[in-house]
């Protein structure tokens, strides 16, 4: 008996002193990354799409060997922190990655509520961290030094498209707008309300809803209301089920326009022929002529590789802003010039480059703002209006990427 | 807005229509095997994606599969209670908490096995009666019906309808609500508890799968869709007083119309809180239930 206690206690002590030895600074052969993103629940769809961003642009960079530093390459190595879809668990996957991993970078998360969360922690520990998707303007308006957002906030996207329906000749005079209780979705119900009235719609009905709330007896009070647009912030259980609730009551509006969600295959696979003529909005397809410096030469090149990657996933314009922040962080830790693990003075030298940092890519141009309300986003692309054109999402404004003419009003559900 | 009330009343019952349909084999597990089934909600999840398989494998409609997907879920169910009856048998301890354990573990694992086959995304049924609705109006009044709502609650009040027949007319419901009532004196009597614990929990389960058909035809399925489901299902049961089957439909309608009316009238912001107010105040009120007759 005693012989094994000796023996388990220093097998124990073995182990704690091969865990302590990573830690203690010595210099490394990669750079690590961590990712914070929502790999389960609720929002594990969208957390999906960033982690095939992020896991990408890994992918190629180590592909050719890694971040070139003073001659030699340091590849890159992903560590992941599920956030599970709440905000508490962000902040704590922030905080161990932050910790105990001790990342160079962070790749941000998914969903708004839980960057809001990760981003304190992040501030705290002095580690940049760069968002493919967070939208919501709360985000910025909060000027977190380390925080950056390769994605316009929602109401720079939102209110370009509610601006080009109001353009029309004979163009949506009244609005019912709703969002889901959530941090992105509601920012996107206020952008589009805020737009509307900037224009001159009249918004008959706005509120903010509990998540996965029924719309029937709403969507009835709207057919008596008979607004010419419909807006809905959401995501994509919520989109389909409202798509669903006005074919049930017949209530066709004269446009139908929600975001994020919309672009996406399973939307359509979902609705079959009621996804046609459905609004949305993006700031990136895979068919906009951009020309990358770094890393994918172009927009096609980059959808190819995906989709080879992905068959069953092709990639949106999330994935799209989580590869290039990951684009991002290469150009800017090959401009800093120092070699891993980063410290705390490196970390932020590299924001001041992140700062300054003026970057064309496949995914458009990255240039964060550095003051205002889109403080740390990137204000430089320019928002595209979605519409589904026969089961495929295509580009209808503005006219110089249109693919497709933009049908206004819709077609009755039932006269397709 | 007065000349919204018609449709505002229906949409109400509609809505309850779908609480029931989510409800009433919980209530009926509950009732007879003292049992809160967590899983009830992911039973649903699981019942709606056969359905997509069904459609998928043999491109028939959606609702042609009700048959086949009770049969197969109430053996499920039927061939799963025995190790749900060992856990509450009470060599374990705690039995009431080890069934609630191992009905939450059920779910999280129906979860997640749901979530590796059939992914993340959101997918829908659709039917022959997707789209329709009936229109009536005539002068200021009108009202709007969807089809596919008015068969989810028709039939809920089939399966009600079933089930009360069950229940009051024939030996077997006799020997469930026997069973229900003291087991041990049940027992005495000379019903087979075993088997009928199985039959009334594979009956449950049969019940919640072919509910997961209709939702995922109304509305949507996805693999995360169970929670949301369980938590109206406890609702419902919960006002209509645990155990007492007949209380569910009121239950259902009366969540139902609130909603509506909340929704239509006043702020859809505090529709939950309106929600949960009214049951905390029926609850002080009654605590076993709106007609207390719960346990």
């Amino acid at each position: 008996m005693r012989r094994k206690n000796w023996w388990a206690a220093g097998l124990c002590i073995l182990a704690l002193g091969a865990m302590l030895v990573p830690a203690t600074g010595m210099a490394a052969d990669e750079f690590k990354i961590g990712v914070i993103t929502s790999l389960s629940g609720d929002l594990a769809t969208g957390g999906s799409v960033t982690k095939r961003g992020y896991d990408l642009w890994a992918k190629a960079v180590n592909a050719q060997g890694g971040i070139e530093i003073s001659g030699k390459k340091y590849s890159v190595r992903l560590i992941y922190g599920d956030d599970q879809s709440q905000p508490a668990q962000a902040a704590s996957a922030a905080e161990r990655l932050a910790a105990q991993e001790k990342v160079d970078a962070v790749l941000g998360p998914y969903a708004s509520g839980t960057t809001l969360s990760a981003a304190p922690v992040l501030e705290k520990y002095k580690i940049p961290m760069i968002t493919g998707s967070a939208e919501s303007p709360l985000i910025w308006k909060q000027k977190f030094r380390y925080t950056f957002g390769t994605i316009p906030p929602v109401n720079f996207t939102g209110s370009a498209v509610i601006k080009v329906l109001a353009a029309l000749p004979n163009g949506p005079k009244t609005a019912v707008i709703y969002g889901s209780n959530d941090t992105f979705s509601k920012a996107t119900a206020e952008a589009f309300k805020a737009t509307a009235e900037q224009v001159g719609i009249k918004v008959l009905e706005f509120n903010i809803l509990p998540p996965k709330q029924d719309m029937t007896p709403l969507m009835s009070k709207a057919k008596v209301l008979n607004p010419d647009l419909v807006g809905f912030g959401g995501h994509d259980e919520e989109l389909v089920n409202l798509v669903k609730v006005l074919t049930q009551i017949n209530f066709t509006p004269k446009a139908l326009l929600m975001h994020y969600g919309v672009t996406e295959p399973a939307f359509i696979q979902a609705l079959g022929k009621n996804a046609n003529q459905v609004l949305g909005a993006s700031v990136w397809t895979n068919s906009i002529q951009t020309k990358g410096a770094l890393g994918w030469p172009t927009a096609k090149a980059y959808y190819d590789v995906a989709a080879a990657e992905y068959p069953k996933d092709p990639p949106d314009y999330t994935q799209a802003a989580s590869s290039a922040a990951g684009l991002v962080f290469q150009a800017a830790l090959s401009q800093l010039a120092t070699a891993p693990p980063l410290d705390e003075a490196a970390r932020t030298k590299l924001v001041d480059i992140l700062e300054k940092l003026d970057l064309q890519t496949f995914y458009g141009r990255v240039k964060f703002a550095t003051e205002g309300d889109y403080y740390h986003s990137n204000a430089g692309l320019t928002p595209l209006m979605i519409q589904i054109t026969d089961g495929k999402e295509m580009v209808a404004a503005p006219a110089d990427s249109a693919q497709t003419k933009l049908v206004y009003p819709m077609t009755p559900w039932d006269k397709r | 807005m007065l000349v919204l009330l018609p449709q505002a009343i229906v949409d109400g019952i509609l809505l309850g229509g779908i609480y029931l349909t989510v409800s009433m084999g919980f209530s009926l597990a509950y009732g007879v095997l003292h049992v809160i089934d967590f899983a009830v909600g992911d039973w649903i999840m699981l019942g709606a994606f056969a359905g997509l398989t069904f459609t998928q494998w043999f491109h028939l409609d959606p609702l042609l599969s009700l048959p086949v997907i009770f049969v197969i879920f109430a053996a499920i169910g039927w061939m799963l209670q025995p190790s749900l009856q060992h856990v509450l048998s009470g060599s374990r301890g705690r039995p009431v908490l080890m069934a609630l354990v191992f009905t939450f573990g059920l779910a999280l694992a129906f979860r997640g096995s749901a979530l590796t086959v059939f992914g993340i995304f959101t997918h829908s049924l659709n039917t022959v009666l997707s789209q329709g609705s009936w229109h009536f109006s005539r002068g200021s009044f009108f009202l709007t019906i969807p089809v596919i709502r008015l068969a989810g609650l028709v039939y809920a009040l089939a399966v009600m309808v079933g089930l009360t027949y069950l229940l009051k007319k024939t030996d077997f419901g006799l020997a469930i609500r026997a069973v229900a009532q003291n087991k041990e004196a049940a027992g005495l009597m000379g019903v087979n508890i075993k088997k009928t614990n199985a039959a009334v929990y594979g009956l449950y389960v049969g019940i919640s799968a072919m509910t997961g058909v209709f939702i995922g035809a109304i509305v949507s399925l996805n693999a995360g869709m169970g929670p949301d489901l369980a938590l109206f299902a406890f609702f419902v049961v919960v006002l209509a007083g645990m155990g007492y089957l007949a209380g569910v439909p009121w239950a259902s309608f009366l969540l139902g119309l609130v909603q509506s009316f909340f929704l239509i009238y006043l702020n859809p912001s505090y529709v939950l809180l309106a929600l949960f107010t009214i049951l905390y105040v029926i609850l002080l009120i009654s605590p076993t239930g709106l007609f207390r007759r719960g346990v």
